[in-house]
This record gives C-alpha cells, structure tokens and sequence, in this order.
C-alpha cells in the first residue's frame, strides 16, 4: 500500500490508467446444444464482439469417397443416403443421374415421376427440419414439435413406399426400386392438402413476430459478390438477390414439365434466408401436387444388366439439394466398381463462408446466423 | 362457506386459552404461534411449487400437441415429487476452485429472498401473515434481493460462462426494476395507500378493478415482472443455447434444487401480486375469499406460461433497449396520465 | 407515426402468435405412448433379417447361391454352401450380424428365389444385452422366420 500515491486526506487510492482490454479466445466446441452437429469453432472476441472465426471440421469425416472406390454402384446407394442424412433421397437421385449419364439409360417416365415426388417431399421435411431447429435456436420452443408433426406425415408415406424412414436407398440406376403402393397417392393428396395451411402457422408465429424480426432483420448479411466467391449455393445464394435455381437453368429429370416461381431474397439477411425457404416449401408443395395429378403409368425401372458395368469414361452431374447444388463426379474404367467418386457437397462451401458473415456481431447472432445457413456436418465431412 | 381465517383464528385462541390455563407466559404462545405460520407458509409454498413445476410441463406439452408426464401417477402428477427426491438424494459436487463461501451461499440468498416475501401477499379476506402499512413497498425491496445472490452464484463459480450470465442477468433485474415500480406507483396513487389489505379492499367492485383503470399499467408491470423472474422472452441468464446454463451451470443435487424452486416461487408472487394490484384480489361472487384469489392468480400464471412457449428469446441489448427506452417512457406517461385524470 | 404503427404492428402480430399456441391446446395430442401402444409397421418395413421356409417341405428356401452375401455393402452375412443327399445346394452355415447390418434390403432384393428366401420383415425389437447374441445363426433366422413364411 505504501507505494501508491497518497491524495491530501492521506488516504491511498488507486490510480485508473486507461483501463484496457484484450480479445481471448473462445472455443465453441464439437459439443454444443447450438452448433448442427459436431462442429468446432474457434471464436476470437473482444468482450461480446466476435472478431474472427475459424471452423474446424472433420469430426464427421467417413472416408466415403474411398469407401466408394470399392463397392458397386448398387452397394454404394445405402452410403449415400449418409451423405446428408436429412434429405437423403435427393443424394441417391444424384448418384443415380451420374452413373445414367455415363452408360446413357434412359429412365422411363413413371420412374422421373416418382423420383421427383420423393424429391420435393424430402425437400419439405429437409425444410421442416430446418426451421424446428431455427426456431429453437432462437428460443421459440414450439415451432418445433409442429415442423415434425408434419415431418412425420411425410416419413409414414416415404416408409409406406420403401420401407425405411431415413435411409432410405430407394432410387436405383435406371429408376426406382419399387413402385408406389396403393394407398400412396390418396395419402399424399391428403396431405399435399393438409400441409398448404400449416405453412401459414408458422409464418403466424414467427415473420412479423417483433422479437423475431428484431433477431434476424439486418443480422448477418452475405452480400452476393462474397457468396458468389465462395461457391455458395440454395437458398443462402438465392436470398442474396440471384435467381440462380438450378431446376429452372439446367432442368434435371422432368422437372421442366412443372410450373413453380423462384423464391429469392433482396436484402441477404437472416430473415430473407427464412423467407426464402419457407417460400421454397410453398413451391415444393405446388410441385408435389402437379406431379401427383400427372403421373403416367410404366416401367420403373430401366432394364439393365445382373453385372452393371457402365463403359470407359467419366461424368459429372448436379442435383438441387436442399441446401445448395451436390455434385456426383464418376469415373470409371469399365468396371463395377467406380475408379473414383467425388462428392461436392453444398453444406461445404456454406460453412466457409461463415466468417465472413459474422464478424462483429455477438455470440448470440452467431448461433442465430449460423442456424440460418443449414449446414449439416455429415454433408460437410462426408 | 368455509372462511380459512376462522380456521386460523379458531386454533390461536385454543392456544391460548391452553397457554394461560398453563399459565406459561405470552411470549411463548406468540414464538409458537409465528412457528406454525411459518410451517404453514413454507408447506403451502412447498405444495404450490410442486403443483406448478407439473402444470408448467403439461401445458407446455398440450400447447405442442404433445402429452407431457404420464407414466407417475395419473397424467403424471407424482413427477415432481420424484424429481425433488431425485435431486436431494444426488451428490453434491463443489469445484475445486471454486469461492467456497460465496459459492454455497447464493442459492440461500436467492431461496430466503423468494420466501420473504410471502409476509405480505393477501390470500384471502383475514388470510395474510402481517399487514404491514408499507406492504407493497417491502415486497418490491425484497424481489431485488435475488441480484445479489446470482450475482454470487455467477462469481462464485469460477467458470466464464456463469459469470457471464451472472451479469446479464444482474444488469436484467435492475433494468426492469424501475418500470415495475412505475407501474405500480400509478396503483398506489390511485389508493393513496402501500398497504396490500387497502389495495384489495378500495377493488370492492369489478369495474373497480385495477386492470380497467390502469391498462397501461398492467401491460407495463407483466411484462416487467415477466423479465424480473427470467422467463421467455427474457430468459438470457438461462438461455440454453448460448451459455449452457448459465449461472446455474456449476449447481447440482439440492443448491440446483434450491434456484429451481427459488424460480417458481418468484413466479407464484409475481402473479398474486399482479392478483392483487390490478385483478382485485379475493374479491368474487359466492366462493370462498382464497379459492378465487387461486383462481385469479393462476390465471395470470397460465397467461406468462403462454408468452414462454410462444415467443422467441430477446437478445442482450435488445433488452436494455426495451426496458430504459420503451417501457420507462411507457411508465412514466401511464403515471402522468393517472395523477391528471383520477 | 410510423412508431404508432411499428407498435400497432408490433402488439398485432404478438397476439397473433399467441392464438396458433392456444389453438392447440384443445387439438388432442400425437404423441404414441409407446410401450402401450405400438404403431402399425408397413409391410415394406425394412427390420430384422430372416430366411423363410417352405412349410410344405418344411426346409429353408435358400438354394445357396451367394448373391446376398456378395451384395452386402458391410459384410454382414457369413455364409458356406454344400451339398445335401440328394445333390442340392444348401447352405451350410449362414449368419448374419445383424448389429453390422444397416437394414438396406440389397440382400433381399438380389434373392433370386421365388417369394425370396431371405426377407426383412417389421421385427424391431431386438435389443439384447451381449453383442454375440446379435449374431443370428441360420436356426435361429428360420425359427423367427417360420411366421412370416405363410
């Protein structure tokens, strides 16, 4: 005490020097209630500000690719089911298209029409899933149980058809593995039905919520010139302004045949990525119920050899999945087995393009930002 | 019908009548008498926590087409018995570094502010515990007693992320602090008096009742007093997803127990505040005093159940921004409009 | 103004928010209580794995073929075939672990018996105590397997 400075009262205080502070290092580990999956970041922060972000993946990392290398075509549709477990028929569509391209199988009509049924409905529960998990992340606890009440709807018509609720391994090189059963298409009518007004519910409780929209407006922007760097794709590109929508630019299967709008965003903020999907559900919806009307009757699958050994070559097909484009690139030598199998997932390029949008916000948009973009980790380590 | 303070009178002056043919001094018969007040105090706190812990978890669950507790007893009512015999038998887990003295004082702190202030609530017509002439100014300086004590848990701890929600949650309380006590300011000036008995009785009439002349009033002190006990969407202190509990985190067996309850009962005394303040306390046609001010007051506890499993959370200074630069104002012309037209 | 209507708007849509809960308070709950009530499985559920019978002969249907167990993505099936009395093949030992198996119904597809011989049926409750009690041998996949053959 005896070395501070005595004032006139011979009291001792304490000077104040500029009282200063330091960024220190937070860690948001593999396991936290808020990060999708096992995803590590690293945050730098000064006092609640986060001033850089640096995401460690590879918690989730299955070899997949190399495990492709030796397995059949056939043997490798279960696996990519696992790629992005949420919306797992569009992977199996994806492969399959590849695999068709290079041996050149035209798939029969039947067989496009149920591809893209399964693909907008798991489309719709992809979405659900999204938004439960949205809205809890933001402390609205309900929104939650409503989204998989429908979710479940949609999983009792997908079982009723292949059997599984999740992995599905459904579509195979040339079409489908099995037709729709009978009470199919009078249960999704029933639902396409059911399900118009439940989007309206949600919207009820969360867009114009104030709390809500004091949450996400103006929170986290992505402006379209950094998204477009990063190879960002699906609704995170679209609600940046750009109507790229690779249903419309490069239509895959049939789905030239079906009229749906391009729901895109204006200002790139939390809240235009909310819209943007829950729009995309609307269209999906739409999509299901034309393809429902239209089916024509046929084959389901194309005819194709016991022992499928598509020819010498290599090619490159991309898939609209629910969180951006998935790309399947085969290459083979003649044989069953593929010689290499590369996957480029959406939820990748997604995820790098996390610290650009979050420095200077707090740790609480962070997770809010973060929820918006949808990235599944399995999708990002595969 | 069936007056509880008859009841409680009855069983005093059989005391006393015991006491004085003992001939054992007065002073003896008033230290038993306010130990029985008390026991009956803490039983019926003890019960109505139980009760609400269980109701909270079945609306929750009905409200999102789910079935809450079923399997103890019937619909479950038993689960929160079992869950406090759960968790007085767990160990107790103190950290090492921890600040010993703070660490195990702060869940008594906040559990003893939430009990004293059952002195003042008005239960029935005869049915409070003392009336003192300053009632309403006594609850409000005891609520800010629960700062201190998660201010200590949140030190206490010896871990970031408590002491994090600590001070939120701090800088929460004494935020709306100042628009409760102006929201019930415009009631007390309309009374002209603190006391809680004088509240209830100049309600005699429905139109009387606070809640038709003082709208504002009521809207600001719901939600001032939503934010006072950390509820939804006010809930940052304990918001899950971002600090994993909070100050709550370090807290186990019967200290976690003891926040838990300290929760709920603060949530029952807000509402039988507002009950009491704009609702027009245990006045009611043809049924008991106590059984309506119940009804009125779990009324009010339904409707802050409600705003929990509906809205979203609010972030940090969104808060701060709402309470000094929304409700304050809001408060402040509810006032002035009361001392100008009543 | 646009204060008065931010908060018009404001208070409008929390009490919108507030009727979607409410409504649901009266709707009856979803929620299946398991152990009490199950759900009806679909036919084409993919469960446990089993080899069926033919009950007139009373023999497993399975000609020994090898398809399955060339087509299992995880190599779940162990199987070795030989030839009975009367010069058909059979298979001599069959095992399937069904904690490796991933319930993808490849096997099941590939059997080129009529009315398959190897079959996933809506059988879920399995769980055991011991990972050796997982490994099914080829009794106990034809005794589970006797009531679906009909």
């Amino acid at each position: 005490m005896s070395d501070y400075p005595k004032n006139s009262l011979n009291l001792p205080f304490i000077t104040t020097e500029k009282v200063g502070t330091e960024e220190f290092i937070l860690n948001m580990g593999p396991q936290h209630p808020s990060t999708h999956g096992v995803c590590r970041l690293i945050l730098k922060m000064d006092g609640e500000v986060i001033v850089d972000l640096v995401p460690i993946v590879g918690y989730l990392h299955r070899a997949l690719e190399k495990i492709a290398e030796n397995r059949t075509y056939l043997q490798f549709i279960p696996y990519t089911d696992r790629i992005d477990y949420v919306s797992a028929m569009l992977c199996n569509h994806g492969l399959c298209m590849a695999v068709e391209k290079l041996a050149e199988i035209e798939v029969p009509q039947r067989a496009e029409y149920i591809r893209v049924i399964m693909d907008e409905l798991n489309r719709i529960a992809s979405h659900l899933v999204w938004l439960g998990t949205f809205a809890l992340d933001l402390g609205a606890i309900t929104p939650f149980l409503y989204c998989f009440r429908e979710r479940e709807m949609i999983l009792d018509l997908i079982e009723m058809t292949c059997g599984q609720r999740m992995t599905f391994n459904y579509m195979r090189v040339g079409g489908v593995s099995r037709d729709l059963p009978g009470e199919f298409i009078p249960k999704a009518r029933e639902f396409v039905k059911y399900f118009k007004p439940r989007v309206d519910e949600y919207e009820a409780i969360l867009t114009q919520n104030p709390i809500f929209l004091g949450r996400t407006k103006g929170v986290g922007i992505l402006d379209q010139k950094t998204a477009i760097d990063y190879s960002v794709t699906g609704p995170n590109l679209r609600a940046t302004g750009l109507k790229w929508y690779l249903r419309k630019e490069e239509p895959y299967s049939v789905y030239d045949k079906f009229e749906f709008d391009i729901p895109t965003g204006t200002k790139s903020d939390t809240w235009d990525r909310y819209m943007v999907r829950i729009q995309e559900m609307r269209q999906a919806n739409r999509i299901v119920e034309q393809a429902l009307e239209s089916i024509p009757e046929g084959d389901i699958k194309a005819k194709t050899k016991a022992v499928f050994k598509p020819p010498k070559g290599e090619a490159y097909t991309r898939v609209e999945s629910t969180r951006g484009e998935m790309g399947f690139y085969v290459v083979s030598e003649g044989d069953t087995m593929p010689y290499r199998l590369k996957l480029r997932t959406a939820s990748f390029s997604n995820l790098a393009v996390l610290p650009e949008m979050v420095r200077g916000w707090k740790i609480a948009d962070l997770v809010v930002i973060f929820a918006s973009l949808d990235v599944i980790m399995p999708d990002v380590d595969r | 019908m069936f007056e509880l303070d008859k009841v409680f009178k009855a069983v005093y002056f059989w005391l006393e009548g015991l006491f004085t043919r003992w001939g054992i001094p007065q002073f003896w018969l008033d230290l038993l008498s306010m130990l029985l007040v008390f026991v009956v105090i803490i039983a019926f706190i003890s019960v109505a926590v139980l009760f609400l812990v269980w109701w909270e978890r079945k609306v929750a669950a009905h409200m999102q087409v789910r079935f809450g507790p079923m399997r103890t007893g019937w619909h479950g009512w038993r689960q929160t018995v079992i869950d406090a015999i759960k968790l007085i038998q767990k160990e107790d887990i103190v950290p090492l570094k921890v600040d010993r003295a703070v660490f195990v004082i702060a869940p008594i702190v906040v559990f003893v502010s939430a009990l004293l202030v059952y002195v003042c609530i008005p239960f029935g017509r005869g049915l409070i515990v003392r009336d003192l002439n300053i009632g309403i100014l006594y609850i409000l300086a005891i609520t800010t007693f629960t700062v201190v004590g998660l201010l200590m848990a949140g030190w206490g701890s010896n871990n970031k992320w408590s002491l994090l929600g600590g001070l939120r949650s701090a800088a929460q309380i004494v935020s709306y602090e100042v628009p409760l006590t102006l929201s019930v300011l415009g009631v007390v000036l309309l009374v002209g008096s603190l006391s809680m008995v004088e509240i209830v009785k100049s309600q005699a009439h429905f139109w009387d009742w606070y809640i038709v002349r003082q709208p504002i009033g009521f809207l600001v002190y719901l939600t001032a007093a939503i934010a006072e006990v950390n509820r939804t969407p006010f809930d940052i202190p304990e918001a899950e997803q971002e600090l994993v509990a909070g100050y709550n985190t370090e807290y186990s067996g019967m200290k976690f127990a003891m926040f838990f309850f300290a929760e709920f009962t603060n949530l029952f005394t807000i509402s039988a505040v507002a009950t009491t303040l704009f609702l027009g306390g245990w006045h009611g046609p043809w049924l008991p005093s106590w059984i309506w001010f119940f009804i009125k007051t779990f009324g009010i506890i339904l409707v802050i159940m409600w705003f929990k499993w509906t809205y979203p959370r609010v972030r940090v200074d969104q808060l701060m921004d709402f309470a000094w630069k929304f409700l304050l104002p809001l408060g402040f012309l509810n006032l002035m409009l009361t001392a100008l037209f009543a | 103004m646009a204060l008065v209507k931010r908060i018009y708007s404001g208070v409008y849509n929390l009490i919108l928010g507030l009727t979607v809960t409410v409504k649901h308070l009266g709707k009856h709950a979803i929620t299946l209580q398991y152990p009490k009530e199950r759900w009806p499985m679909p036919e084409r559920s993919r469960g446990c794995v089993v080899l069926l019978t033919d009950l007139e002969a009373n023999k497993l249907k399975c000609i020994a073929c090898g398809l399955c167990y060339r087509v299992c993505p995880n190599n779940a099936i162990k199987f070795t075939a030989a030839k009975d009395e009367a010069g058909k093949r059979f298979a001599e030992v069959f095992e399937v672990d069904t904690g490796l198996c991933i319930y993808c119904g490849l096997c099941e597809e590939v059997c080129p018996v009529k009315g398959k011989a190897i079959k996933l049926v809506p059988r879920y409750e399995f769980s055991v105590y011991d990972k050796k009690d997982l490994i099914y041998d080829k009794e106990k996949l034809g005794e589970i397997g006797r009531e679906y053959s009909g």
